[in-house]
């Protein structure tokens, strides 16, 4: 692992989590309950996310969701069954300027991609990574969870958290924001990506500094570190980050990979991923936890 | 068979005997109140070829609203414009690639959205049910005429083409695209994806992921306070708005939809009034209403009915 890391890993052990968890009755249901959790990351920061802990006995499989590149912070994914918090421990993580974990500092989206992109010492993602490293360890330390059944589902993050820290067995990442981003960057007009191009074409003479901070981040420099089984969810067939772009990255993780190609449809996409979850945690019956219109 | 199931379906959906009278006075509520745009140009985000600025402009209980505007760089002295409306959870997008088709384009971000939450911001969850039990505060109430105060943005600017106005969205914009459809005249085109806000009391029963599951949260929390959350959606109702709709319109949805059910698609399209409508469900699709192979029909939509293209849809 780089210094760079390295140096993050080891300010982040500076400070302690310091949990609070409160149930929300809210959202808790006969067969789930979900808290609001708060905890320190690096800063030190005050993170905010939502954990939902199965009714019965565990220990359960848990889903780890890192924060996602949206002001949004959700419970669990927009259309995924709400039934599926009735089989696996879920924890969703805010980093720092999403919603509920935007005091002091609020993210603009888009915005957050390039906030201190010239300096890899102060740029923002240097304390999101972080923030989700420590998700993750607080989800470990749940005595509901089965540590030999955690997974990981995000974008870049959830791949570059699985990189620097133990504890997941399983990753299902849609790279987006990381993977070979300085030369992906000019030839989309889709943001987040076109925020690089964005703040590139306003400041010409930065390009040097974001192509050395990016170089920390880059997926495929961390990939040697993740033994975990991993689906990587490629875009379609000849879209920017298809299975064909992706393919170096496929061969540099260290654990076992599936790429799946997405078939520009949430409902195909999501059903393999949310099979692939089942298959790998041991769930048998995955129809009873699917939304209604994806059952057989 | 999903698609004759959700063909089939009868929506419970009804609407209330004083809905045009409610929203007329919320109508006069707002009008009354000052536009008070301001555009700001936003250097970051413009290119040679689209020029882009943060719009800021005053809606109804004097809740300041915030938008996108890209204009293209080289264009007509009166574009056509598109209005073009956010999902639930997502952030509102900056409109450049409407701009690179020819179009002005406003993208607003209603009340509670980031840049507009400094008066109100329920947050996420929580804004489906933020006041659920009365109408006349509920958060649906200003944030639907935050929308269709961007139709009277769109007509402030002289480089507009007025009489060639379009709007679209998909999910909740897909809802939006419809109520503002229905209560802006000026508006002749619409393009609704898995329209959301439509068949609110079917939507709770034929699926239980978020966001509707706040409304099953709400309602298993506070049982006894069914009866006020269905009276104050039915006004709220894409579907009790679509009689009013009277332009072009096009509508796609998701057989497999988990999110919108594709039931309440096609409760919404039977009840949309306009004599130029057409359906287009796409099997093997859930919330995403086929968008790959739709944004083609939908580009050529409003080619033809703001570009003036003929042979598009």
């Amino acid at each position: 692992m780089t210094s760079y890391w390295n140096d993050v890993l080891a300010a982040l052990a500076l400070y302690p989590a310091r949990p609070e968890i409160e149930a929300l009755p809210l959202r808790s249901t006969a067969f789930a309950t979900l808290y609001g959790v708060r905890l320190t990351s690096l800063g030190p920061y005050r993170l905010f996310g939502y954990l939902s802990i199965p009714a019965g006995a565990g220990p359960f499989p848990a889903i780890y969701y890192p924060p996602k590149y949206q002001s949004v912070l959700e419970i669990i994914p927009q259309g995924t069954a709400n039934l599926m918090r009735s089989r696996y421990v879920t924890f969703a993580l805010a980093g720092r300027g999403q919603r509920n974990a935007d005091t002091p500092y609020a993210a603009l989206f888009p915005g957050l991609l390039t906030d201190g992109i010239d300096d890899a010492a102060s740029y923002v993602f240097r304390g999101i990574v972080a923030d989700s490293v420590r998700g993750l360890e607080f989800l470990r330390s749940r005595r509901e969870v089965d540590a030999a059944r955690v997974v990981l589902a995000g974008n870049d993050i959830a791949l570059m958290t699985a990189a620097l820290t133990t504890g997941a067995t399983h990753v299902v990442t849609t790279p987006t924001l990381f993977y070979q981003t300085a030369e992906l960057a000019p030839k989309s007009h889709a943001y987040p990506l076109e925020e690089i191009n964005d703040y590139l074409h306003l400041y010409p003479a930065r390009a040097e500094a974001v192509r050395r901070t990016l170089a920390h981040y880059d997926l495929l420099g961390l990939a040697p570190r993740v033994t975990a089984a991993t689906l990587l969810m490629a875009g379609a067939p000849s879209t920017l980050l298809d299975g064909a772009a992706l393919r170096p990255l496929a061969t540099a993780l260290r654990g076992p990979v599936t790429v799946y190609e997405s078939q520009q449809s949430l409902y195909k996409d999501g059903l393999y991923s949310e099979r692939w979850m089942a298959g790998q945690c041991g769930i048998a019956d995955v129809q009873s936890i699917l939304p209604e219109h994806w059952r057989d | 068979m999903v698609n004759d199931r959700a063909e089939k379906y009868r929506s419970r959906v009804r609407k209330p005997d004083d809905f045009d009278a409610f929203w007329d006075h919320v109508l006069r509520q707002a009008a009354a109140i000052p536009l008070e745009a301001e555009v700001v140009p936003d250097p970051l985000r413009t290119s040679e070829d689209v020029e882009v600025f943060q719009v800021f402009y005053t809606s109804i209980d004097h809740v300041r609203v915030a938008a996108w505007y890209c204009r293209p760089a080289r264009r007509a002295e009166r574009t056509p414009a598109v209005m073009v409306l956010p999902g639930y959870q997502m952030d509102p997008p900056i409109p450049k690639e409407w701009a690179r088709k020819g179009y002005v384009a406003l993208s607003v971000a209603p009340r509670g959205k980031l840049r507009s939450n400094r008066q109100f911001n329920p947050g996420y969850p929580n804004l489906l049910t933020h006041n659920i039990v009365d109408r006349h505060t509920y958060a649906y109430r200003g944030f639907y005429v935050d929308t269709w105060r961007g139709i009277d943005f769109l007509l402030s600017r002289a480089e507009v083409e007025s009489t060639r106005i379009g709007v679209t969205g998909s999910s909740q914009g897909g809802g939006l695209t419809i109520t503002t459809a229905a209560m802006r005249p000026e508006v002749c085109a619409a393009s609704a994806g898995a329209p959301y806000l439509c068949g609110f009391t079917d939507a709770i029963e034929l699926t239980h992921t978020y966001p509707y599951e706040e409304i099953n949260d709400y309602l298993r929390l506070h049982p006894e306070r069914r009866a006020e959350v269905e009276e104050t959606v039915a006004y709220f109702d894409g579907i009790n708005f679509a009689d009013r709709i009277s332009c072009s319109i096009i509508v796609n949805i998701g057989l497999q939809d988990n999110v919108c059910p594709p039931e309440t698609g096609y409760a919404l399209f039977d009840r949309i009034g306009a004599a130029n409508k057409r359906l287009y469900p796409y099997a093997g699709h859930g919330h995403d209403a086929g968008r790959a192979r739709h944004s083609a029909v939908a580009d050529a939509f409003f080619a033809r009915h703001l570009l003036g293209r003929e042979g598009s849809l």
